[in-house]
């Protein structure tokens, strides 16, 4: 059973209170999101001087200027790729990344499937908002069929990527998906991650209740977060016909894991072998 | 070891190599132990030389996804506080423009070589090119500072990414290598003397961490960067900044810090510029070449001194910031100037904002080829001779 | 002004290992002493396509390191005649394979048509025909010290290619003389 047994986790701990108050919108999943990482972060006990968080561009972006680590704020698109360097050339770092649905999937797909495939030792967060919030509205990959935004006044008639799918088929060694309702189950989502010795990717649904939640008439932000219950099916009940979740419905939990071998560690390994051997 | 690396040991001083390969040694005798790349002709002998060469020296080469994130990688471990450096042509070249300016903008050191190919788009991937100056310059969006060396021969390939590096760490600034396919691909006998070379290193933090404010550009205009582990857990981004790192846009506050940004290089002339003036005093006619095209110039100057003509040569090593003082000084008594580049006219466009009122005249080829010394030794020639 | 400049080129086609040749005889060179410049044209294809390795040499620093005026030119395709016929001086030294290049121009310049490529096949591989060419070079031009030419092959040459290599060199060294004996060759030395 999880219950939020962190008596001891002070969010304001972790972080920069300079930078207070936050731009989120009211209603926004990012907040929880971020609270669910420092909360993980605290739980592993995770010295915040060797903690690199790396984010892009978008809402979602903006979060790392709140944490009290040491953060980059990069371009749209290349937190992955920027994180590859970090975590490269500095292994005693933990690196973390936070990206959003339009950063991570359209602009920086590509950095993506390789980071996947590489599988070095990087944390990426997705929060998902099904849409470019700081932009306005516009559609994202992950938009929902028929969702109406600011650039799909038809509604979408682009299918949306499962990026969990995504991830697990091109290698990650953990991937998982949790929704900003449940927010210990998110923090233990995220803990695991954080402790995989590879690739992490780690997606959360967020809702936008400013922009997405009022173009398609979700009703008030509590509204929305309910709503997430009814259209998640835990990893739990993946496998089984006994289940009170659609089949259909979201899948949650940890989707994927495997022990491919970590690359900055086999890189290190392999160098030291040919300077040995020399 | 490479046999060919012997020569930073200084067992044998002079060697035949590469102007890649140059610009490989250099790197790791700068203290370059980051490289990401992504494969181009005419560049990846850098990449590959350095994939077997980094490992050795614990440092870590990685061949990325792509051309942008290769600069994205590199400049993610100049941020951990480790030299690094990327090498591409003229398509790598523009794709890494945006991460360049992110580069610039929150002052992180890196080194970028662009070995000049024929364009535009895909262009003749095999074939010499000096039409990426203007690119380097002004590549990508926005005013920003940034320095531009333009090596002409293998041994100073090498010689330039010792002290790219350097300025790089000094100003906190990207600097771009600029070279042709010429010279990349070029093999010279060089004495190579880099194994004493004593790397500049960044300024880092130090001191209270609630006193450090990350970008206070301090007496010298270059801030002290903060190593992550280091206790100062501060924050970057492409964002307009304030001192304290965090985003603003508050107008005074930009101007102050975005004044300080633009003008750090001009404050550290001294340290950056560099050029070369071969028989100007005299030089009715002043050539102004950089890269194969100063090599082509340096025997058109010897042919028409040989003829009594007073025809001299001015080479840019820094070109950005460009050596303004000094070509004016160099063409202080040139009737005429000559520019003899590969591309429709980049340098002469400089030259003639810098020489204002001189008669300049360009030499100009695009067919892939390198300009010869007989054809910059006619126009000299006839311009020396007042035709 | 300094003007002991020598210029050569190796022209032929991408994948007859042309470079390998030039950067072998420039290592020569340079262990002599001499300052050396080696440039490559080539097609953005790897094997197939004109290709030429050139060397600029000289007694001091190379100040343009392009080839300009070529005191010896080796054909091994009739493809590289075209590109490198106006770059040849009156009386420079021209040596070409007999079956890659069957046919020459006329000119002023010293001719050795020679089987090349036949005597790298009858060695077991036409394969070293860029050694065989080199070792002609050597012989007829006097460039470079044979033992010098003959520890650069060494160095550059894998273990298992080493004795195939050496006896290209020295097949090389003999074949206008070995050609001319048999009547295979077309030696003419221009006026």
């Amino acid at each position: 059973m999880l219950i939020d047994t962190a008596a001891d986790f002070d969010v304001r701990d972790y972080l920069r209170k300079e930078m207070m108050p936050h731009f989120l919108c009211p209603g926004c999943g990012h907040g929880i999101a971020l609270r669910a990482l420092l909360w993980a972060i605290h739980d592993l006990g995770l010295d915040k001087d060797r903690l690199a968080v790396v984010s892009g561009i978008g809402c979602a972006g903006r979060l790392s200027a709140y944490i009290d680590a040491n953060t980059f704020h990069v371009t749209h698109g290349r937190p992955l790729a920027y994180a590859t360097g970090l975590a490269l050339a500095r292994p005693d770092l933990h690196v973390v990344v936070i990206t959003g649905d339009g950063d991570c999937l359209a602009i920086g797909g590509n950095h993506l499937i390789h980071a996947c495939r590489r599988n070095l030792k990087l944390t990426c967060l997705m929060l998902n908002n099904e849409v470019y919030g700081m932009t306005g509205g516009q559609v994202s990959p992950t938009t929902s069929e028929t969702r109406l935004t600011t650039t799909t006044p038809l509604g979408n008639q682009e299918p949306h990527f499962d990026a969990c799918a995504l991830a697990t088929a091109a290698g990650a060694g953990f991937v998982g998906r949790e929704v900003t309702h449940h927010v210990p189950k998110l923090k233990e989502l995220i803990k695991a991650g954080l402790e995989h010795p590879g690739f992490a990717f780690v997606e959360v649904q967020s809702d936008c209740t400013e922009i997405f939640g009022r173009k398609n008439d979700m009703g008030s932000s509590s509204e929305m977060i309910m709503r997430q219950k009814s259209e998640i099916r835990p990893s739990a009940y993946l496998d089984t016909v006994d289940t009170p979740f659609r089949s259909n419905a979201l899948p949650t939990g940890i989707l994927a894991r495997n022990d491919r071998p970590e690359y900055g560690a086999t890189y290190r390994r392999a160098a030291a072998a040919r300077k040995g051997a020399s | 070891m490479n046999a060919i690396d012997t020569a930073l040991t200084g067992k044998s001083a002079v060697k035949l190599i590469s102007g890649n390969h140059a610009c490989a040694l250099g790197a790791i005798a700068a203290g370059c132990r980051f490289f990401a790349g992504y494969p181009i002709t005419p560049s990846s002998e850098i990449a590959e030389r350095l994939a077997r060469r980094l490992p050795e020296v614990d440092g870590v080469f990685v061949q990325m996804e792509d051309e942008i994130a290769s600069m994205a990688a590199v400049i993610g471990a100049s941020m951990g506080g480790v030299k690094a450096m990327t090498a591409t042509s003229g398509p790598g070249f523009s794709l890494k423009q945006e991460n360049i300016g992110y580069a610039a903008g929150a002052e992180i050191p890196c080194v970028i070589v662009n070995v000049m190919r024929g364009g535009p788009s895909t262009g003749m991937p095999t074939r010499p090119s000096q039409a990426d100056i203007m690119q380097a310059r002004w590549g990508s969006h926005g005013d920003y500072p940034i320095i531009v060396l333009t090596p002409a021969s293998v041994s100073e390939i090498y010689s330039e990414t010792l002290r790219a590096f350097d300025l790089a760490e000094q100003c906190r600034s990207p600097v771009v290598l600029l070279y042709d396919q010429v010279i990349a691909q070029l093999s010279e006998t060089v004495a190579l003397d880099g194994a004493g070379h004593a790397s500049a290193t960044r300024k880092w933090a130090s001191g209270p961490r609630a006193a450090y404010q990350p970008y206070d550009g301090g007496s010298d205009a270059i801030p002290a960067m903060a190593r992550p582990g280091d206790g100062y857990r501060t924050h970057t981004t492409g964002l307009t900044h304030s001192e304290s790192g965090f985003p603003t846009q508050q107008p005074e506050a930009v101007t102050r810090n975005l004044s300080r940004l633009f003008s750090k290089l001009e404050r550290h002339r001294d340290l950056i510029d560099s050029s070369e003036a071969l028989h100007c005093d005299d030089a009715d006619v002043v050539i102004v070449a950089i890269g194969i095209s100063a090599r082509a110039a340096t025997r058109a100057v010897e042919q028409c001194r040989a003829q009594g003509l007073r025809v001299g040569l001015f080479r840019p090593i820094t070109f950005w910031p460009f050596p303004e003082k000094q070509l004016r000084q160099a063409a202080a008594k040139a009737r005429a100037v000559l520019v003899p580049e590969m591309n429709t006219g980049q340098l002469r466009l400089v030259v003639e904002r810098v020489l204002a009122g001189v008669a300049v005249e360009g030499l100009h080829l695009f067919s892939g080829e390198a300009i010869t010394p007989s054809d910059i030794a006619a126009r000299a020639t006839a311009l020396a001779r007042g035709a | 002004m300094q003007d002991a400049r020598i210029e050569i080129r190796i022209g032929g086609t991408g994948g007859q290992g042309l470079i390998l040749s030039a950067k072998i005889l420039a290592d020569a060179l340079a262990a002599g002493g001499k300052h050396v410049a080696q440039s490559q044209t080539y097609e953005p294809t790897s094997r197939g396509g004109y290709c030429n390795a050139d060397l600029v040499i000289s007694d001091g620093e190379v100040d343009f390191p392009i080839t300009t005026a070529l005191d010896q030119l080796v054909l091994l395709d009739r493809l590289a005649i075209k590109p490198s016929w106006p770059l040849l001086k009156p009386g420079a030294l021209v040596i070409a394979d007999t079956r890659l290049c069957p046919e020459l121009p006329a000119g002023n310049y010293r001719r050795y048509h020679l089987p090349l490529s036949r005597t790298a096949l009858e060695l077991g591989s036409e394969r070293v025909t860029n050694i065989v060419a080199l070792g002609a070079l050597v012989a007829l031009s006097n460039i470079c010290d044979r033992k010098r030419i003959e520890q650069a092959v060494r160095a550059e040459t894998p273990r298992g290619f080493l004795d195939l290599n050496m006896d290209a060199l020295k097949a090389g060294y003999a074949v206008h003389v070995q050609a001319a004996a048999g009547n295979n060759a077309e030696v003419n030395v221009g006026t």
